[in-house]
């Protein structure tokens, strides 16, 4: 699993590892291993009703495998010594993952290729690649893809303004900290609190105080939700303040890292603010940017809560995210094999998407290391 | 009983008079025992005793006086089961918390339950939103974990109608009087297959409630009285624009649709508009075939209805602004109650919720009335329109119920701690406390419509009569709308509003396209479901 | 400093008023994004203490526009009068946000301890999985990130209800941890990237075994990304409401479903929704506050390379 070369951290150890200690080592890997499949075999058995041992759950198998997962770390050490130990820093995670996510991803799987309405006294039935062709033809959601699209696009603008109130905080102000805290307190807040207390309450075409504001300003009859391009601003600028923050800190930690020399060299060489942020703040930021916009675009893909409450995705599916789509099709309509089927469909969009954007992101930013 | 009409009753209720003439005549009711003939003389005793905790104008009744409550309706229990005869059981009781109130009433009531019968609960509270989805998941998940649940009666076919629900034992009947429903709660609904699962606690229906300063002489609408017709509304809802509300001084405007879904409940709200065009009398479906499961919402009844919306969503100020963006919780609590908007339909009290000064701006100026009718009627059987006027008001929901899940078949023990426990919540004594205190639940038997314990206990007797009266209208109206108790009814809702929601914002040519995309829809849902059980369901729920 | 320096001198003076200017700009921009962030939580806990009314009128400033109440508070059982008397919503918000605390602080530090190890890990060593290497492993955590709640919904319910973790603390701080656990590795490998390698090197040199050097000499060095990392997974996994929802009963509820149940067909107690709502934030607001400036500390280390 681990080899030597390309180790950052180069260790030179010794590692004498005797025979007996290798014997230890397999025998208890696979001693334990076994024991979870005795276990599993037994708890199968029993579960078709081969014959009865009365297990009531499945947690003997649990605790199996956490015995096991533990022994296989313990062996790992006892193996292989030095390079065993390398391993037991990312072993017991990626264990934690697999298991939590591989058995529901696999029955997702068998979910999303079949016809499962929860109302429906027949149950779960295979039917192929039905899902694929109502997803093909189904308005909803590919117009909520597009919504998708323009929501995924808008992260630039979020990406603008939080770069420039991380520079505003990075400058020399009084009251940085005080500042500092309260541009953080967006991110803080619940999304089901923001829909109600901003979107439903302060967003109130009447008497919300954003349209008296809004009416004092000179727009007469202020309406927040009423076109498909302004329900789909407002909720993008929602989301946009509670998440602005996360980038923020982000960008803002990386103009703190920048060393001061790199400015005072620019100040003596007489560089312009402008000149001086183009050439020099920018581009060592780019690395951060990007790590910035990729969790940014993470977080957007998921959006939902905030449509759920304040618009169900109207007017007409104009607000309408993939997310809050399948929401509606797998909770209020218990139509859970199509619901999946679609969650998967976009999980791997998203997968390659994301795939494409590192690989790009780490092509483009090489060169200049 | 809503905590506002309570607190409205308390503050224009409770005079001088009445509250002295209240004194009175509970004192006589004590000295006679039994001066109303229809209650036994001791239970009626407990009725006036529980309908002074905490007495009104005392504040709104909190923990203490749910227990106390509780505790002095005990007496049905007491009768049937041992002092601790229920030690050991422990019970999952699944209900809603809806703004700490359902579940937490509940848990007040059963207080003196579980300390006399040695039985424990364990609560699970939903959110309304995650409530059917919830439900379902548990269902088909086989992870129904709750002995008790807290259910509206169009969830029975997913329910009972799966064989989850336990059958009422007869003595439950008897202890809380099963027949004193009234008309449109007595079987079939409650019962699936002549069997009966359900305590009732609570009555549903839409009421017609407008703003009274828009009617009369000199009134904007010019017009002496509300509308009787849903023709009517749209009249007055074209009149007014352009006009200024009176109260407000903001623009005047007139019916409230709730134009944007609400998690399947939006679509009662246009059931409301086509129920007297589409429930013909001699029919008691109006929104399948019975026989094929085949939609009617494409029919011209339902389509008039959509088209009604829609030719009010062409005049610009017809609506407040927003109003595609408004559920019907909006159009209630955030129009209506702030004085947008002059007629709307809604459950039971929101009127008179709009009339106490702390939940509403609009004060005094609320009436309401049964939901109109129409000039014509559509007869979906004949295929024609007919010129009679007709009326439809909708049972919105029928109300929630208290339920038993099979969880406790095999331990007769546990069945019987169960049924006990719910039977207690669905007492008759007790029900009469809940529709009279702020509860969440309203009137539904016909021994709440008694106006003279209303009157003992310090109400104004005007006001109880003409508010009890008009739920009691709805409830026994002889066409009144049943919604089918079919499982999956709310996914039929949920995919109407999605669609209904592209119609009203003009991507579907007209109110037919509309209303032939949602046929299309529910079909699909039929088949997805299965179409001969739905049928058979459907027949089952009906009675039939 | 030295700037303040360099614009002292009699040159500079010149540049007086447009630097003025800018400075006003700055301000204004600064109380303007300000006032934006606050006046939300403002309008919340204002809210708290509004009868319906002022709430639909848009009252905003108290004893000026409305007569402040203790609406929200009383019905959560937390105003001065119902504070001492036996009460059942009290009790049940108490419970949901003890439950709340110890399933969000649980998941945090789990997926924190769990998180640092495997960014050290990848930031040091090269590993081989397969046909995976680091960048595929630090692709498949992330991939964790992505995942769309719903493709697990039912089949959690269903692989809970067999290990009998349904309604369980337990089975909470599992999933929460999963869907932290990315945002962590990711935000600490950076963290450990920016930590030179000669540091373990003499510590080595020196006897110290790896996983005490990593332990005793590393993870100090580490504390403002692990904290940063740690504020970050609460607020994720305190604010959660989808799973929670679908996998709690009775016995390991929390929070955020109470901020849901306060809208229904019986209309909105904006009250007590603010209440809960600013409940629900403050110990978030405080955590922040106290700890702010490790937030940005740990995310600088590794920005810049």
């Amino acid at each position: 699993m681990s080899s030597p070369e390309g180790d950052y951290l180069h260790i030179v150890m010794p590692d004498q590892i005797s025979v007996r200690r290798q014997q230890l080592g397999r025998l208890i890997i696979w001693g334990s291993a076994c024991a979870l499949f005795l276990v599993v075999i037994l708890q199968s058995l029993d579960q078709v009703n081969f014959f009865s041992i009365g297990f009531e759950n499945w947690r003997p198998t649990l605790y199996a495998y956490l015995l096991w997962a533990f022994c296989l770390c313990l062996g790992q050490v006892i193996l292989y010594g030095e390079q065993g130990k390398r391993r037991l820093f990312i072993l017991p995670a990626v264990l934690f993952v697999v298991s939590v996510v591989i058995f529901p991803l696999i029955f997702a799987l068998g979910i999303a290729f079949s016809s499962w309405n929860l109302s429906s006294p027949d149950g779960r039935q295979f039917n192929g690649l039905d899902n694929v062709y109502q997803m093909w033809t189904d308005p909803f959601y590919w117009n909520a893809m597009k919504n998708m699209v323009y929501y995924t696009l808008v992260i630039l603008l979020e990406y603008i303004v939080a770069f420039g109130l991380a520079l505003l905080l990075n400058a020399q102000i009084r009251g940085r900290k005080f500042f500092r805290v309260v541009f953080l307190m967006p991110l803080m807040l619940s999304p089901v609190a923001v829909s109600w207390m901003i979107g439903k309450s302060m967003l109130e075409a009447r008497f919300g105080p954003i349209s008296r504001l809004a009416r004092e300003l000179g727009w007469d009859n202020p309406s927040f939700f009423g076109s498909p391009e302004m329900a789909r601003a407002v909720i993008m600028i929602m989301d946009a303040w509670t998440f602005i923050p996360l980038m923020m800190i982000m960008i803002l930690a990386g103009l703190q890292a920048i060393p001061k020399e790199m400015h005072e060299a620019a100040e003596v060489d007489g560089a312009s603010p402008w000149k001086k942020f183009w050439e020099i703040t920018f581009p060592l930021m780019l690395p951060v940017s990007i790590t910035a916009i990729l969790i940014r675009i993470i977080f957007k893909l998921k959006l939902a809560d905030i449509i759920i409450n304040v618009t169900s995705g109207g007017p007409g599916g104009a607000t309408d995210s993939v997310t809050s789509f399948i929401f509606r099709e797998y909770r209020d309509r218990s139509n859970v094999g199509y619901g999946t089927f679609l969650a998967i469909f976009y999980l791997i969009i998203i997968v390659i998407a994301m795939t494409v954007l590192i690989k790009l992101s780490d092509r483009w930013m090489k060169p200049r290391y | 009983m809503k905590v506002e009409l309570y607190n409205h009753l308390v503050r224009n209720g409770l005079t001088r008079r009445s509250m002295l003439k209240g004194a009175a005549s509970a004192g006589a009711l004590a000295a006679m025992g039994g001066a109303i003939p229809s209650i036994a003389s001791a239970s009626s005793s407990i009725r006036a005793e529980i309908m002074k905790i905490p007495g009104v104008g005392m504040g709104s009744p909190g923990d203490a006086e749910w227990q106390k409550v509780g505790e002095l309706c005990l007496g049905p229990v007491k009768e049937r089961v041992k002092p601790g005869e229920f030690k050991g059981v422990e019970l999952t009781f699944m209900g809603l918390n809806n703004q700490n109130l359902h579940n937490f009433l509940f848990r007040g009531f059963l207080k003196p339950w579980e300390a006399y019968t040695g039985a424990k609960i364990n609560w699970i509270d939903l959110a309304q939103a995650d409530y059917n989805p919830r439900l379902q998941q548990s269902i088909a998940t086989k992870t129904v974990d709750f002995d008790i649940i807290e259910m509206g009666a169009p969830f029975e076919g997913d329910t009972a109608g799966q064989g989850l629900l336990n059958e009422m034992p007869d003595w439950v009947k008897d202890q809380i009087d099963y027949n004193d429903l009234v008309g449109y709660l007595q079987p079939p609904v409650g019962t699936w297959d002549g069997k009966a699962y359900r305590i009732n606690i609570d009555g549903d229906c839409h009421t017609f409630c407008y703003r009274t300063d828009y009617f009369g002489s000199g009134s904007i609408t010019g017009r002496a009285n509300p509308p009787k017709t849903w023709q009517e509304v749209n009249q007055i809802s074209k009149d007014v624009v352009g006009k200024t509300d009176p109260l407000t001084g903001l623009p005047a405007h007139g019916f409230l649709d709730p134009l944007k879904g609400w998690g399947g409940f939006g679509m009662y709200f246009l059931t409301d508009r086509a129920g007297p065009y589409v429930k013909h009398p001699d029919d008691p479906a109006f929104l399948f075939d019975v026989d094929t499961m085949k939609p009617r919402i494409n029919n011209p009844g339902w389509v008039q209805a959509i088209q009604d919306v829609m030719d009010l969503i062409a005049i610009e100020g017809a609506y407040p602004a927003d109003q595609i963006n408004a559920d019907p919780g909006t159009t209630g609590f955030q129009q209506f109650l702030a004085g947008t908007g002059s007629m709307l339909t809604w459950w039971g009290d929101i009127g008179s919720n709009a009339r106490t000064s702390d939940s509403s701006v609009i004060g005094d100026v609320v009436g309401f009335n049964m939901i109109p009718g129409s000039d014509r009627v559509y007869n979906h059987n004949k295929g024609a329109w007919e010129n009679t006027y007709n009326e439809a008001p909708n049972n919105a929901y029928l109300g929630w119920g208290v339920y038993v899940t099979n969880r406790v078949e095999g331990d007769s023990k546990k069945r019987q701690a169960a049924w006990s426990a719910a039977a207690h919540i669905g007492g008759k004594d007790l029900s009469l406390w809940t529709s009279a205190y702020p509860s969440g639940f309203q009137p539904y038997r016909n021994s709440h419509f008694n106006y003279d314990e209303w009157e003992a206990a310090g109400y104004d007797r005007a006001f109880v009569e003409d508010y009890l009266g008009s739920n009691l209208d709805t409830y026994n109206h002889p066409n009144s709308l049943n919604e089918p108790r079919i499982p999956g009814i709310f996914q039929y809702y949920s995919v109407a509003e999605d669609e209904l929601a592209k119609g009203f914002a003009g991507q579907y040519g007209s109110a037919q396209e509309t209303a032939d995309a949602i046929a299309v829809a529910w079909e699909k849902i039929t088949d997805s479901i299965g179409r001969d059980s739905q049928i058979a369901l459907y027949k089952a729920s009906m009675g039939l | 400093m030295k700037k303040q320096v360099f614009h002292d001198t009699q040159a500079d003076l010149s540049f007086k008023p447009s630097w003025m200017f800018s400075r006003l700009l700055i301000y204004s921009v600064l109380i303007v994004w300000a006032f934006a962030c606050l006046f939300p939580i403002y309008w919340t806990i204002t809210t708290t203490f509004k009868a319906a009314p002022d709430v639909m009128k848009g009252n905003i400033v108290p004893w000026w526009d409305f007569t402040p109440k203790w609406l929200g508070l009383k019905s959560l059982g937390l105003s001065p009068n119902t504070i001492f008397v036996e009460n059942t919503v009290r009790e049940e918000f108490l419970k949901r946000f003890w439950n709340s605390t110890i399933i969000a602080v649980a998941s945090s530090a789990i997926a924190v301890a769990l998180g640092s190890c495997t960014a050290y890990g990848l930031s040091r060593f090269s590993y081989r999985f397969g046909f995976m290497r680091n960048s595929d492993i630090s692709f498949f955590f992330l991939s964790q990130l992505i995942l769309p709640p719903v493709v697990l919904a039912l089949p959690f319910l269903v692989l809970y209800k067999e290990l009998a973790l349904l309604d369980t603390r337990i089975g909470l701080i599992a999933l929460y941890t999963l869907t932290v656990l990315p945002i962590v590795i990711w935000i600490m490998r950076d963290q450990f990237g920016s930590i030179p390698v000669e540091l373990e090197e003499a510590a080595l040199v020196d006897g110290l075994s790896l996983w005490r050097a990593f332990v005793t000499i590393i993870l100090p060095i580490a504390l403002p990304g692990i904290i940063a990392a740690f504020i970050i997974s609460l607020v994720l996994t305190w604010n959660e409401y989808f799973f929670a929802a679908l996998l709690t009963s009775s016995h390991a509820k929390t929070l955020p479903v109470m901020v849901a149940s306060q809208t229904g067909s019986q209309g909105i107690a904006w009250w007590s929704m603010a209440a809960l709502s600013f409940a629900a934030i403050l110990p978030l607001v405080v955590i922040g506050i106290i700890l702010e400036r490790f937030i940005i500390k740990g995310m600088a280390a590794g920005a810049v390379k």
